[in-house]
């Protein structure tokens, strides 16, 4: 198990197995895989940065946006967990907590325990298809808006109407397999330009 | 469950490890911030990075309010017109009316030896964004300490109060609105000068009376305005209309639900007040008196 299930390898730099070795598991049949290029850093982050741009955006109090940040933010830490750790996560919910005028740190402990959630399953989540990682996703940025959620109740009480803000957690994991198939898009380039290739 | 890497790799600490030692950053970041003011330095620095990077981000927002007001139709621009003119037609009644009284309330100041009210400095700013966090009410504004903003300033628009500056930054100001659930504020009901304490109510976008008994003079549709007991909010600024008033007899209180005056989350220029915030009460004085003297300690909670 241990051995079969890295596919794109942690550390980003090689492919040891394609998918295509992998054993059958159940109910699930033989799918090829594409051999992943290496990741470059500088994409890993001015994804991040464009995420975080995204969530600064003045979207006021429209419940639907979902956190474009903790999306990339798990996206990353599942499939790069050796280069996006959680003190990325720690230092960017900082900054989010400040632009919001919560509480410092509120925002920071929830992108940790995201990250910390997304880098312990990594392994798994990558397993399944795309569609399937959806509930996962769904599972982790529930997590994420528990934690705040929770730190808020216990300091100020509940207020009206605040389980509606859940609500972008679900446009989140929708959202997550059009962000997978960006954000994978650079790795998936041919590593030779072939003019006969035909795709 | 451990799917842990083979030990000769070097994966540096692990994963519990670092999860532990940040949540209890987090943690002790939440509590240290909640007690005391001690991180509004750290706050204040990463706002003043950030605060560029937001104005730039505002941008496209404003670009499509600008395109969208470019597109209005002549008949719309002509409606509004109109309505501003009548608009200004019956307050230029009213400001008239105004000076007349402003002159005969100096005058029965000065004879009854009444101290002179002096008139509030105030700075018209702008509304940059409303906070995502869904448990709290607050607007950012484009003007901070730099342009001499305090802490404590009442903020109102055209038609009442929108809610207090809470938080200062070098460049922009965090104000908590009316309707947040942790504001209060001194009101007053013309119809009667009932006195009351005004706190955000349990619905969106509402305020509420509370600690009123059951059986209160308090109808639908009375005005409400501030008291300024607090010495903070100027008194007689609309505040809210009563919408409903439950009397439900299991409770002691009655539950008064008011909407704002003020559009709260529609207008985007505002008005901040510059009023001094009423000197603390003297330990000797609080001792002797110690509730009535301090009205407003919940009104300047930062």
């Amino acid at each position: 198990m241990k051995m079969w299930t890295s596919r794109t390898g942690s550390n980003g730099t090689t492919v040891t197995n394609p998918g295509t070795m992998r054993p059958p598991t159940i109910g699930r049949s033989l799918r090829p895989e594409q051999v992943l290029r290496p990741v470059r850093p500088g994409f890993i982050w001015s994804t991040l940065i464009g995420a975080f741009l995204l969530n600064l955006l003045p979207w006021g109090k429209d419940v639907w946006v979902p956190d474009f940040f903790a999306l990339t933010l798990v996206f990353w830490n599942v499939h790069q967990p050796r280069r996006v750790g959680m003190g990325i996560a720690f230092v960017f919910g900082l900054l989010m907590d400040v632009h919001n005028g919560t509480l410092f740190g509120e925002h920071a402990l929830a992108y940790t325990l995201v990250s910390y959630g997304a880098i312990s399953l990594h392994r798994r989540i990558q397993w399944f298809p795309v569609l399937s990682q959806t509930i996962y996703v769904f599972a982790l940025l529930l997590v994420a808006q528990l934690a705040s959620a929770a730190i808020r109740l216990w300091v100020g009480g509940a207020s009206p109407g605040w389980w509606l803000g859940l609500l972008s957690s679900v446009v989140g994991a929708v959202i997550w397999p059009l962000l997978n198939s960006f954000l994978l898009a650079p790795q998936r380039r041919p590593a030779k330009r072939d003019d006969t290739r035909p795709l | 469950m451990e799917y842990g890497p083979p030990p000769l790799f070097n994966q540096g600490v692990s994963a519990r490890a670092r999860l532990a030692f940040f949540s209890l950053a987090a943690a002790a970041l939440i509590i240290v911030d909640r007690q005391v003011n001690a991180l509004d330095s750290v706050r204040n620095g990463v706002e003043t990075i950030l605060y560029p990077v937001q104005r730039v981000l505002l941008w496209p927002r404003d670009l499509v309010v600008d395109v969208a007001g470019y597109f209005q139709t002549i008949g719309s621009l002509n409606e509004e017109n109109e309505h501003l003119r009548r608009q200004m037609v019956e307050q230029s009644e009213r400001a008239q009316q105004a000076d007349q009284l402003q002159k005969e309330n100096d005058q029965l100041r000065s004879l009854a030896g009444v101290k002179e009210r002096l008139a509030v400095p105030s700075q018209v700013v702008v509304e940059l964004y409303e906070s995502r966090d869904s448990f709290s009410n607050k607007i950012v504004i484009d003007r901070g300490s730099h342009d001499g903003m305090k802490p404590g300033g009442p903020v109102i628009d055209e038609s009442g109060v929108v809610g207090q500056v809470t938080r200062v930054f070098p460049n922009s100001s965090e104000v908590t609105l009316l309707t947040d659930k942790e504001q209060s504020l001194p009101v007053q009901v013309v119809r009667n000068g009932l006195h009351a304490v005004a706190f955000g109510g349990q619905e969106r976008g509402t305020l509420e009376l509370k600690f009123l008994p059951a059986n209160v003079d308090v109808q639908g549709g009375d005005q409400v305005v501030t008291s300024g007991l607090d010495g903070v909010y100027p008194a007689g600024m609309a505040v809210a209309t009563v919408t409903r008033v439950d009397r439900d007899l299991k409770d002691q209180f009655a539950r008064v639900v008011l909407k704002p005056a003020a559009g709260l989350s529609e207008s985007r220029l505002l008005l901040v007040l510059m009023t001094k915030p009423p000197p603390l009460p003297l330990p000797e004085a609080e001792q002797r008196k110690p509730a009535n003297e301090r009205p407003n300690s919940k009104a300047v909670r930062r």
